[in-house]
């Protein structure tokens, strides 16, 4: 497989002979060099719970900002470049806003993450608006919002594809995590279990010794929308875990 | 010597004459709409006129966006023709993109921006837009020119505006009436009114006449009626 990539993963707008495009697959690799996050969505809510790599004792461990808010009603948690993720995060915000200015309405999860999907998409060098980038973006996104049709969780890769999921779990320990979450998921899941499932499995695959400052835990409930966990609130959250 | 100019014969003025365009015309009608707690009704006559002539007698002023959105225009009927054009494409975008119908608030708002956007120059046309909000309830959205937008329950529009909605707040608005009923407007009285109005109207304006269209909005859908006014 890797012999056959000599000359069709220069241009990112080529496909190979078996109908590929290698930079597009090389993004997504990337990806799974960034910090895990994982989204898990039940009827209650969504919860997003992201690792934070704190390379350095000297580094400040705020400043490391893996969930976004996008409105008030969606929230994002980013894995990969991060450079690339402000870009599609300010692209996401944008079209919350603008949908709210014409329509009055909050946008739907699903047309967010259409909108930041047509961003994803723009690199290599087309003519007619410019590329937005000469490579793919680098990141992959879990949007966790509340529209008309309740809770819910997106994934997007940066192919642009976005596939709605119950759970998953992104980055550089994604494939356990998500097989963790297969395990532990099930329809009926309160929103607390789900946070404390979700920090479970990501205390499973991270490297470091999970901490409350080393990861960042956000909800997105109907009743109090976008609420990122205070250091406290993350605490509690780990202590209750066995 | 010559006179170049003489004051009783305007006609012999030798000075240069203006002509100027006016992209504008006034092409008459009225719309008024109702609201009650299940149900909109709007109406609006048919005649389409300039000055002391009318086009035509059976022009129907009501645009319906979707199942439970209808607006009713009245102005200049070439901006009417554009702006409901580009609504319906707006509206048919809106739901390929989004996978819903665009609901009657959102129609609402978009209206206001797209006029808004023509601040500068402007559609000249008296907007009325109704139908049933998120909860079911009717509900009426009236618009100026550029955009200004205000959500009321009754509401006369077009030539006869002026004249009608002083009527529609007394006899809807209860205003200055010693004995106010707490109820609220039911389906049949909304259509009376709504038709006695409309026959004030004509006898005063010379722009409204002929015959109303009309469209009553509920949860099973739109129903259109029609109802015959002086045709002087």
């Amino acid at each position: 497989m890797f012999l056959t990539r000599s000359e069709y993963d220069r241009g990112v707008n080529t496909f190979s002979p078996e109908g590929r495009l290698f930079q597009v697959e090389y993004a997504i690799e990337a990806i799974k060099l960034g910090s895990t996050a994982i989204g898990i969505c039940t009827s209650e809510g969504v919860v997003l719970a992201v690792e934070k790599r704190i390379t350095s004792p000297l580094m400040e461990p705020t400043t490391i900002e893996k969930i976004v808010e996008v409105d008030k009603h969606i929230g994002c948690a980013v894995s990969g470049l991060m450079a690339d993720s402000r870009t599609m995060i300010d692209r996401a915000r944008v079209e919350c806003q603008n949908h709210w200015f014409v329509y009055n309405e909050n946008m739907s999860v699903e047309s967010c993450a259409q909108g930041v999907s047509n961003l994803a998409i723009q690199f290599g060098d087309s003519d007619d608006d410019g590329a937005a980038m000469s490579r793919p973006f680098g990141v992959a996104i879990l949007f966790a919002g509340i529209d008309e049709k309740g809770p819910q969780l997106y994934h997007m890769d940066p192919s642009g594809t976005f596939v709605q999921f119950d759970a998953k779990a992104i980055g550089s320990g994604s494939e356990g995590a998500q097989q963790s979450l297969q395990e532990v998921y099930h329809r009926s899941m309160t929103l607390e279990e789900a946070t404390t499932a979700a920090l479970t499995i990501l205390k499973q695959v991270m490297e470091e010794k999970l901490n409350a400052s080393n990861v960042e835990v956000m909800t997105m409930t109907p009743k109090d929308l976008f609420h990122m966990f205070p250091k406290e609130q993350v605490e509690e959250v780990i202590g209750k875990l066995t | 010597m010559f006179a170049t100019e003489n004051a009783y014969y305007p006609d012999y003025s030798t000075k240069p004459i203006q002509h100027s365009f006016s992209p504008y015309a006034d092409n008459g009608g009225s719309v008024v709409a109702i609201a009650g707690d299940d149900f909109v009704v709007v109406g609006a006559d048919t005649r389409l006129s300039a000055g002391f002539s009318i086009y035509t007698r059976e022009q129907n002023k009501l645009f319906p966006l979707s199942n439970t959105t209808v607006l009713g225009c009245s102005g200049c009927w070439c901006d009417t023709l554009t702006l409901t054009r580009i609504l319906k494409s707006r509206m048919q975008m809106y739901h390929q993109e989004h996978n819903k119908v665009m609901s009657t608030t959102a129609c609402a708002q978009m209206l206001s921006t797209m006029l808004y956007y023509k601040r500068f120059f402007p559609y000249y046309i008296s907007n009325i837009l109704v139908g049933l909000d998120n909860e079911g309830k009717g509900c009426i959205y009236s618009y100026d020119p550029i955009g200004h937008c205000e959500k009321t329950t009754y509401r006369a529009g077009g030539s006869a505006g002026a004249l009608l909605q002083p009527l529609l707040d007394n006899q809807i608005g209860q205003k200055n009436l010693t004995k106010v009923s707490a109820e609220s407007i039911t389906q049949e009285k909304a259509l009376a009114i709504l038709k006695d109005v409309f026959i004030s109207a004509a006898e005063r304006d010379i722009y409204t006449g002929d015959n109303v269209m009309i469209n009553i909005i509920t949860k099973d859908g739109i129903k259109e009626d029609n109802f015959e006014l002086r045709k002087d």
